[in-house]
């Protein structure tokens, strides 16, 4: 069963988001969708992974290329 | 990620499986200040963050192995206190951003004004400095060889 996160536009960059699913195509297959002001994003792990963590693992790295990606153009 | 079964926490977070979270007020920390503590907490647990409404950001963070809910207390508290020392530090450099513009500005006017490396050999020279009184450039031999060569007539017989 596929995990659903929602990343708002404004807290969350969707390329952070787009790299996230590039970064985790190993490990889940990932759909983005765009929504109006939010990304919403289905993922079904691959393997025998616990889908909840692969989720908040998920979460975590679109989160850190965000603020990666907003501290470089702020540079 | 909607919350299930939370309960409010010591701190007043609401505490579920695993999970902590409570809302901050945008007004008060900017995003700034969230993603800094945010960036400081990914190793530490795992941060969702999502907008409820204008200008509030819910920050929840999962724990990475089994907590109890004094230990998600703990995490959310160690948040909060960050969340505040990121606040004070941007507004601080916010506050002290003209001064540090004007540091800046005379540090770039001192090294403008300060003379090229052509310049000091300019005036290097204009001080004369290669003049030899001393005749400490001038070869030893040329100096006291002939001298040497009068005073002592064994090594030249002829």
């Amino acid at each position: 069963m596929a995990e659903q996160v929602t990343f708002d536009r404004s807290l969350y960059l969707p390329e952070a988001v787009d790299a996230a699913a590039a970064a985790y195509a190993e490990h889940a297959k990932i759909e983005v969708t765009p929504a109006g002001d939010s990304v919403v994003v289905a993922l079904s792990v691959i393997g025998e992974h616990d889908p909840q963590t692969v989720t908040n693992a998920f979460c975590n790295h679109v989160l850190y290329e965000t603020i990666a990606r907003m501290r470089q153009a702020a540079e | 990620m909607a919350d299930q079964d939370t309960q409010d926490s010591r701190l007043g977070f609401a505490v579920g499986e695993n999970h902590i979270s409570f809302e901050v007020d945008e007004t008060v920390y900017p995003l700034e200040a969230v993603y800094g503590a945010s960036y400081l907490f990914l190793e530490k647990c795992f941060v969702y963050l999502s907008r409820p409404r204008a200008a509030a950001v819910d920050v929840r963070l999962t724990a990475r192995e089994a907590a109890t809910p004094a230990d998600l207390d703990a995490l959310a508290g160690e948040f909060a206190n960050e969340l505040l020392s990121q606040a004070t530090r941007l507004r601080l450099s916010q506050a002290s951003a003209r001064i540090r513009e004007y540091y800046t500005a005379a540090a770039l006017r001192a090294a403008a004004a300060a003379p090229s490396v052509d310049e000091l050999l300019a005036e290097l020279e204009a001080e004369e400095l290669l003049e030899d009184p001393l005749e400490i450039m001038v070869p030893w031999e040329e100096k006291h060889g002939a001298q040497q060569n009068e005073s002592d007539p064994k090594k030249d017989p002829e």
